[in-house]
């Protein structure tokens, strides 16, 4: 399979410029040193094992521990040698029209990488990824793609490899589209069935999934609805993995005012899934709000075990709001409420909270074409841990070409169900040099010092430094598309 | 006393130039009113305003016969013709012979009748007065209000006429091009095709636009210029230039509904979004979806340049967008891809591993706890929760070894493995990424341990019964209730 997707991605990047009357190619390299203390699992005999007064059981040496009724020995963890990490990862996107066929277009999205030193690090397994890589065709009232492809919609992000075909009325705002193919894991661009995606050895799927599903659009002037309907099926057993229908509407009736909603149906487990309601307004350049309600209620595949204990969702209202009073002076704030449901559980030995809040406040201002600083504020509390901190940033662009970032910020975390409270101070450094449309480069270092605060001697930090680097190369004969800025903004814009 | 000599005729050199400079070295002017007890008719001087065949200009021997320089002085009149530049299709045999057809010919007012102010003395004659035009050719409103079929009637078209750049930068505006829908509009435009002649057929441009434009003017906007007849109607002359056109934005692109609505709009009505937009205009933003752009014309010769478009956030784009943007998203997933190509979205939605500047905010490490109980995003719509939480929390010693009885994370909570229920039920998602189903099995099973049932008051067992019984038979095995 790894030299299959290495074989495509070289074949299309290979033969692009060769044959393709357009093509455009981005290829992303990024390295990221990471240095921290890691941990060690060790051990000692039961008899070796000092009790405090208040009844907890600690190591000779000050490490708290935990013996199994029975057992003859306790365990703890205690700080581990230094581990040091280099993920490096190339990244190709790439996208060829011109064919012969008009519609006609090819498109490719793959990295590749390792962690250059060799420690395991979360998402460079396995070394080549294939994120998508379809044919498309595309008419005034048809679309067809066929391969790896990942659709978005209300229900998430969806990946598998197979075929989508669509069609639309435009004078109408009509869309419709349907799905079938083998699927991918949720958030992965690998099949369930991947021993990556199984680090605890659980209940697995033998087969790759069908997915398969359908979707309609309606826009017309005021507004947009969105249905969809999606089946997961285990090609093994024939049982459903999931079947949910979604539903979306986005609504701007009256000047300066949006509405957004959607909202989520199980149809295996017979409950509303995560739902939201929004209303945005807009009456100034100045000025914008908006607030709303939602529900969310997580969500697991059939194949595990986890949506028969009955987890619940919580309700929410939030808010937020920003203003420009003055010149490029912005002020955002935004906070949350959320209650979560009747759980009908006793837990009298266990004091849990069943709600939470967290809002957060800054501000950011433009000095001139060239500087720009931000400052913001967070708070958030609720079951199993909260937070509360600032963090500051300072942009001076003397270029275009140059985008020179400090940042720095200070936060305290403390959890509820175990004896820690983390607190960090960061500070750091942020380079951008766009030498051209084409090319990019950036560079970034960044401290972390941790205190972490606990009652034995297993309060050890995770203070570390973090250098990346990374060259961004634009190439293609889509001349008129080059000096397009970037979609997604990078941290120089935090 | 040299150095204020020196000065003193410098000065007087400066001072002769200047003087130079605003004294014309000789006028062409001919002071009719001087003359009007000389001459009883204007035919004696332009005998051509009658009779095409015989010159307009008075030749130099008949001003001789007094300027000889000893009745009157010399005056320098050669009879050539004053260079002067007129956009007036004016044949003077024509209308003097209407004038006497009318009035009779023994009439003198002939001239008079246009080259001179309602009731001016005889020989008070000063350049045509449009006025005095409109009101024999029946026009009773301002000369720049005349009606379309009108203008011809005197004007030459632009391209016709010998005027500068600089005069005609200098033509005055009608008033009609203030009202309201003339420009931005489409009146501008409707004027000028729908006007007809004197016998009702129609013009293929408005007389009154080719008067003062040419084509090269309407293309400093319309992009849709090779499609437009009454613009092709009109002859090229650069020199239109010289009255500046800027692109103005239609009012209802100011709406701030009007992002979101142009898509529909634009199905609904492509021929207005072609007038000002090219498909690179388009595609200044819709760069994911060239195909939105296939009905407007793409940037060549004969065309405009249109609209230039810059690619810059919507106004929903503000605050702190990126914490936003899903729930707008999964209401308008089509209105995303107008600008952002699917690969964008996979930069932040399949991290990159080598990567820490993407979505969340620095010390994110440790801040992640509190959003992720409570789940202020869904962790899962980027991070397979196997493959990214569980895999970090086990190198990072976050993971259950042993008899789960041990307790030893949640130190906190001592009891917490007996009354972990509500917290399991409220935060799920966040016990899986260090727990594995076999540590639950341990009590939650039908077949051994402690048999504690986990399914709450809702649960619906013959539904997912129906839909996934291998997921019963997990703790059930094959005696499923």
């Amino acid at each position: 399979m790894k030299q299959t997707n290495l074989a495509v991605v070289l074949l299309l990047i290979l033969t692009a410029p060769l044959r393709a009357q357009g093509y455009l190619l981005r290829l992303d390299g990024r390295v990221q040193s990471v240095a921290y203390r890691g941990v060690r699992l060790d051990s000692i005999p039961l008899s070796a094992v000092d009790t405090a007064a208040s009844g907890a059981l600690y190591s000779p040496d000050g490490y708290a521990v935990a013996c199994a009724p029975g057992g003859t020995y306790c365990t703890f963890y205690r700080p581990g040698s230094s581990v040091q990490n280099a993920p490096a990862i190339v990244s190709a996107d790439f996208t060829m029209w011109g064919l012969g066929l008009p519609g006609l277009s090819l498109h490719a999205n793959a990295r590749a990488g390792g962690d250059l030193v060799g420690g395991p690090w979360p998402g460079t397994e396995p070394a080549v990824q294939l994120l998508e890589a379809y044919a498309r065709f595309q008419r005034d009232w048809l679309t067809a793609q066929l391969g790896r492809q990942v659709r978005r919609g209300r229900l998430g992000f969806t990946g598998f490899d197979g075929a989508a075909v669509g069609a639309r009325a435009a004078h109408l705002g009509l869309s419709a589209e349907g799905y079938l193919g083998l699927g991918l894991a949720r958030g992965s661009v690998l099949p369930a069935t991947s021993d990556l995606l199984n680090p605890f050895d659980e209940f697995q799927p033998t087969m790759r999934q069908w997915v398969a599903g359908a979707d309609g659009d309606w826009r017309f002037g005021y507004g947009d609805v969105h249905a969809e309907y999606q089946r997961e099926v285990d090609r093994d057993t024939h049982n459903f993995v999931s079947e949910r229908v979604g539903v979306t509407a986005s609504l701007h009736p009256i000047r300066y005012f949006r509405v957004d909603g959607g909202s989520e149906y199980d149809l295996a487990s017979g409950t509303w899934g995560s739902s939201e309601i929004d209303l945005t307004i807009t009456p100034h350049q100045r000025f914008g709000a908006s607030g709303g309600i939602r529900q969310y209620r997580p969500f697991f595949n059939l194949w595990t075990i986890w949506g028969a204990f009955s987890p619940v969702g919580f309700h929410a209202y939030r808010g937020s709001a920003w203003v420009r009073p003055v010149g490029q002076l912005e002020l955002h704030a935004s906070g949350e409420h959320y209650q979560y449901e009747e759980t009908f559980t006793s837990t009298a030995l266990v004091s849990v909270a069943d709600h939470g809040w967290r809002w957060a406040a800054g501000a950011g201002l433009g000095l001139g074409a060239q500087w720009h600083t931000a400052l913001n504020y967070h708070a958030e509390s609720g079951p199993g841990a909260s937070s509360r901190g600032w963090d500051g940033s300072i942009s001076w662009a003397p270029s275009t070409i140059l985008t020179l970032t400090a940042d720095g910020g200070y936060m305290e975390r403390p959890l509820e169900f175990r004896y820690e409270q983390s607190n960090l101070g960061w500070a750091g450094l942020y380079g951008n040099l766009k030498l051209n449309e084409r090319l990019r480069f950036n560079l970034s270092g960044t401290w972390y010092g941790e205190d972490r605060q606990r009652p034995d001697a297993s309060g050890f930090d995770w203070s570390q430094t973090r250098i990346i680097a990374g060259i961004s190369w634009l190439m293609g004969s889509g001349a008129d598309r080059l000096s397009l800025p970037p979609a997604v903004r990078r941290r120089e814009s935090r | 006393m040299r150095r204020l000599g020196l000065l003193l005729a410098l000065g007087g050199l400066w001072t002769s130039a200047a003087l130079a400079q605003e004294t014309p070295a000789g006028s062409p002017h001919f002071d009719h009113w001087r003359h009007r007890k000389v001459f009883p008719t204007c035919l004696t001087c332009h005998p051509g305003a009658a009779d095409p065949s015989r010159p307009f200009w008075p030749k130099p021997e008949q001003c001789e016969n007094c300027h000889d320089g000893k009745v009157e002085e010399k005056v320098d009149w050669d009879g050539t013709p004053p260079s002067r530049v007129s956009n007036l299709r004016i044949k003077h045999d024509v209308h003097a012979e209407k004038f006497h057809k009318k009035y009779g010919a023994d009439s003198t007012q002939a001239c008079m009748s246009c080259h001179s102010s309602p009731g001016a003395a005889w020989m008070e004659v000063r350049r045509a007065v449009p006025a005095r035009c409109l009101d024999c050719h029946g026009i009773t409103v301002a000369h720049h209000e005349a009606p379309d079929s009108a203008c011809a009637t005197c004007h030459l078209k632009l391209p016709e006429t010998k005027f500068t750049e600089a005069r005609i930068a200098k033509f005055p505006k009608p008033p009609s091009h203030d009202a309201e829908g003339f420009y931005p509009g489409r009146h501008h435009g409707e004027l000028a095709e729908g006007a007809k002649g004197a016998e009702g057929k129609p013009y293929a441009v408005a007389p009154s636009c080719a008067t003062c434009h040419a084509r090269d003017f309407c293309l400093q906007c319309h992009v849709n210029a090779p499609e437009v007849k009454a613009i092709q109607a009109l002859d090229p002359d650069p020199r239109s230039l010289a009255i500046e056109a800027k692109l103005a934005a239609p009012a209802s692109h100011k709406d701030p509904r009007w992002q979101p609505r142009h898509g529909a709009e634009s199905r609904r009505d492509k021929a207005a979004c072609s007038t000002c937009h090219t498909q690179q205009s388009c595609l200044a933003c819709h760069r994911a979806t060239p195909a939105v752009a296939v009905a407007m014309y793409p940037a060549g010769p004969g065309r405009g340049v249109g609209a230039r478009i810059q690619r810059k956030p919507p106004s929903t784009h503000v605050g702190k967008w990126a914490d936003e943007h899903a729930r707008v998203a999964k209401s308008t997933p089509n209105s995303c891809s107008g600008c952002h190509a699917r690969s964008e979205c996979l930069e932040c939605h399949r991290p990159n591993a080598a990567s820490a500047d993407a979505y969340h905010p620095a010390g994110w490490l440790v801040r992640h706890p509190a959003a992720a109980y409570s789940r202020q995003t869904d962790c899962a719509e980027c991070h397979n929760t196997a493959q990214f939480c569980t895999d970090c929390h086990v190198s990072s010693g976050l993971r259950s070894v042993g008899n789960l009885l041990s307790g030893q994370y949640h130190d906190a909570q001592p009891s917490f493995r007996l009354g972990h229920g509500q917290a399991a039920r409220q935060s799920l998602e966040s016990c899986v990424s260090c727990h594995a189903e076999r540590d639950c099995l341990t009590c939650h099973s039908a077949q051994s341990g402690r048999h504690f049932n986990p399914h709450g008051p809702n649960f619906d067992a013959e539904r997912l019964k129906k839909k996934n019984p291998q997921m019963c038979s997990a703790c059930h095995g094959s005696n499923i209730p």
